[in-house]
């Protein structure tokens, strides 16, 4: 996929994330307009595009200012720690949807289109304070007497929060292959591959009790190792799966050990919030101590400036504590082949975690 | 023999077992049909509800804690006048007694088959209530919350948590409370509006294991389980005043048993006590800032807290009931594991050590954490030093989905947020899940998965199993 692809790939995902986002969430099909989810977005975060809520089906209560008369069933309207973002244009990596039958992520760059009669019955849960994703879980559609065939787990690792000892996909899928859980074999051996035109490390376990196997391919985009996880008992289904991974799209800067950002993303650069960059730092001032982490996505401008924030995992307090902090940071300009870029890192607020 | 029907892989696990002798037919087939049945409530005797100490290693007598906190596990309260001193309840209420709903298997473990809250109106305990068309003779012994605040016209404020536990009773029309007549909570309303959820009883078996890991411990559980190809994330709950891992209730909001005790007895039967000593009010004349009327202060007449130590007057010390619970949970012994039987006949020996095998393999095994570690070194009785903790729970708290959350928050806890439940007793658990809404293992395995919830991929792994590898786990949990 060359540069300018990739960009008509992602106005076209933007315009898609305005509907099927609505405020900017995972794939909820209905509009911005619907007065609930006003209601929704003011409840958990009133100044920013928190990422809504996973729900069924879309709630069809006469909601007048957060005043309804029956509470719709399978909406979390009481969160705890959950991810928001500074606006709802820029995409974040928990924003893939499925429309028909293709599952998109815009932050990502990526297009997969499902096997046949396969369906995203669910998706996952909030990004998790470790900066892990779930993308998309894929499998049958059609079950016979509840035996499903297989099944996929696309998944994302933000390398900028993992608590394994990595600095990039390879060392992390080496982690994970070395620390397999006793129950399971290695039946794959480590190996380096190429999918849809893009290098990807893969590796096979398999369980002797279940006698369900594990493929794992995994590359890196954006400082962030993307796995896709197949599983199912029969291998043959496995290999099929495989091969239709060809049909994935994503951006060039793939690659286990690349996937630093460039071209049509920012660039990434773990630990980059360092006092060797930064001009300004104004520390945020908490209304209530809590105790958990907060992961910090940020972009910085070619200026030197926070032009946009993605909470992973905080409270509605936390970001607005942190937003009006990261507001006054002022960080060097970051040049790269002569010219201002712009650069996407982390940064941990709250208790810190052990790398 | 049902192989017949059974699908080639699980006839192929199943013949030579056949072929052992005929002393083996008479095991219960696993997935009759292809399809797996849960094999239900065990009611084989496991020795559950005795205690965790070996009287012959119990240097500091702490046997005797134990004992005493049995017996008034199974006190009944009355709102004043009671001949055997055990007043204070009220005035409002879910139940008369700790071990009313603490009793399934045993003093100490969750609802029974037979709920007593039913009979309360009719058997003098509430005779000035309804019932809520929620509590049955047979189904789940329940507290009741409004996860939002209502206003005067019926509509529910979504802009206004709640989350409080609303009594089903109160002490109206008893002849031991005086005037106070308060109403009870509009259920039927709240139902209307879809705006209560339930809570069934945690079982306190084994307790004391659970609230002696050091958190060290549980934060390396949870560092070792990230790296996993599941989607599972867990966190932990903290306590607001010290910030170490909260562990106890549902939402891991209780930080030890002292506390998860003298909330329940403040909370559940509205008995003041060392811990919390004032009478509760409900959520509504808490958020109206009305408090509880006078009417209904004061009821026992002894003044507060309505528990306290000592609570005979005798020249003898004597904990508070609240200690007395808190030790009998705390040196209950863990469940043990037992023999499974399916349609009356034993389950096959392989089943069980197969299904745990599997229960490990597809997952379930990274939250539901067999042995969450070892106990640190007990001040109170060797038996809680360097102990394994079978609990089958990492203590962590996980993203459930929109299909189990309850909108409640607890602490750091969201709506969507539950601690991992032990599942250590769950072979002889009748009601499952926070809110007792099924008593069927697979349908609670199937609850797991829906809209974020993290277990959505281990549910497919389980899925993914053919029904003896499904049985074989059915099997295995009922062996716990």
């Amino acid at each position: 996929m060359v540069a300018g692809e990739i960009m008509r790939y992602l106005a076209s995902s933007f315009k898609f994330q305005k509907y099927v986002c609505g405020i900017g969430g995972r794939n909820m099909r209905f509009r911005f307009s619907n007065p609930f989810l006003i209601l929704v977005a003011s409840l958990s975060s009133p100044i920013w595009a928190q990422r809504a809520t996973p729900q069924a089906t879309a709630p069809t209560s006469d909601a007048v200012g957060g005043v309804v008369m029956k509470v719709p069933s399978g909406v979390i309207l009481v969160k705890g720690a959950w991810s928001s973002s500074s606006d709802s244009e820029t995409p974040v990596p928990e924003g893939g949807s499925v429309t028909g039958s293709v599952f998109t992520d815009p932050y990502f760059g990526m297009t997969y289109t499902l096997p046949t009669d396969w369906i995203e019955k669910y998706q996952g849960p909030p990004p998790s304070d470790t900066g892990r994703y779930v993308l998309g879980q894929f499998s049958p559609a059609i079950t016979s007497k509840g035996h499903a065939r297989g099944s996929i787990l696309v998944s994302a690792q933000d390398l900028f929060f993992t608590r394994t000892p990595a600095i990039n996909a390879v060392e992390l899928i080496n982690y994970m292959k070395d620390h397999l859980q006793a129950d399971y074999k290695v039946e794959r051996p480590l190996q380096q591959m190429k999918i849809a035109d893009r290098a990807f490390l893969s590796f096979g376990y398999w369980s002797p009790a279940a006698e369900l196997h594990w493929y794992v391919f995994a590359t890196q985009i954006r400082c962030h190792a993307l796995e896709i996880v197949l599983t199912s008992h029969d291998t043959q289904l496995l290999e099929d799966l495989t091969v239709e991974l060809s049909k994935m799209k994503l951006p060039p800067e793939a690659n286990p050990v690349g996937g630093t950002g460039g071209g049509a993303f920012p660039s990434c650069i773990i630990d980059y919030v360092s006092d060797q960059n930064l001009v300004t730092r104004v520390n945020p001032v908490f209304t209530e101590h809590r105790y958990n982490q907060i992961p910090v996505r940020i972009i910085i401008d070619k200026m030197g400036k926070v032009k946009h924030i993605h909470f992973i995992s905080a409270f509605p307090d936390q970001a607005k504590a942190i937003t009006d902090a990261l507001g006054q940071w002022k960080f060097k300009q970051y040049i790269k082949d002569g010219q201002a870029t712009e650069v996407e890192t982390g940064i941990l607020f709250g208790p810190q975690s052990v790398r | 023999m049902r192989l017949a029907n059974f699908p080639k892989s699980a006839n192929a696990l199943w013949l030579p077992i056949g072929l052992l002798g005929a002393g083996l037919s008479c095991f219960a087939q696993p997935g009759g049909n292809g399809v797996p049945n849960d094999p239900g409530v065990q009611t084989d005797n496991r020795g559950t509800g005795a205690t965790i100490i070996n009287p012959a290693n119990d240097p500091n007598g702490f046997t005797a804690f134990f004992q005493d906190g049995l017996k008034r596990m199974q006190a009944v309260e009355s709102v004043s006048n009671s001949a055997t001193g055990n007043n204070g309840l009220g005035p409002r209420f879910n139940s008369n007694s700790c071990s009313s709903c603490h009793a399934q298997p045993a003093v100490g473990g969750s609802g029974a088959q037979i709920n007593p809250q039913f009979q309360f109106a009719s058997n003098g305990v509430a005779p000035g209530n309804a019932m809520p068309d929620f509590i049955t003779a047979n189904g789940p012994t329940r507290e009741a919350r409004f996860p939002f605040f209502s206003n005067s016209g019926g509509g529910v404020n979504t802009s206004a948590p709640n989350g409080g536990v609303e009594d089903l009773f109160t002490v109206a029309g008893r002849s031991d409370a005086g005037g106070c007549s308060i109403q009870q909570p509009n259920f039927q309303a709240a139902e209307a509006a879809n705006n209560i959820i339930f809570r069934i009883p945690t079982p306190v078996f084994g307790a004391g294991l659970i609230e002696n890991l050091d958190d060290s411990t549980l934060l390396q559980n949870l560092a070792n389980n990230l790296n996993n190809n599941l989607g599972i994330s867990g966190t932990f709950n903290h306590n607001g005043n010290d910030g170490t891992i909260a562990r106890f209730g549902w939402k891991a909001q209780n930080k030890s048993l002292q506390i998860f005790s003298g909330e329940a007895y403040n909370v559940e039967m509205g008995i003041t006590n060392l811990l919390f000593p004032q009478e509760r009010p409900s959520p509504e004349e808490d958020q109206h800032g009305t408090g509880l009327g006078a009417g209904c202060l004061s009821l026992t007449g002894t003044g507060y807290p309505e528990d306290a130590s000592n609570p005979h007057s005798t020249s003898a010390a004597v904990l508070d009931d609240v200690s007395a619970f808190a030790n009998f949970a705390r040196f209950s012994a863990p469940p043990a594991p037992g023999q499974v039987t399916l349609d009356g006949h034993p389950i096959a020996p392989p089943s069980i050590p197969s299904g745990q095998a599997m229960f490990s393999s597809i997952g379930c095994a990274n939250c539901h954490n067999p042995t969450p570690g070892t106990t640190q070194v007990s001040n109170l009785v060797p038996a809680l030093s360097h102990a394994p903790v079978p609990a089958y729970s990492d203590l962590e708290i996980h993203h459930m989905g929109t299909g189990l959350a309850d909108n409640v928050s607890q602490g750091g806890a969201g709506g969507d947020q539950f601690r991992t439940a032990p599942l250590w007793g769950l072979g002889q658990r009748i009601f499952l899940l926070h809110d007792g809404r099924t008593t069927d293992l697979l349908q609670a395995i199937a609850a797991h998965a829906s809209q974020g919830s993290e277990a959505n991929t281990v549910v497919q792994n389980f899925n993914n199993l053919n029904p003896t590898q499904q049985q074989d786990i059915l099997n295995f949990l009922r062996s716990l």
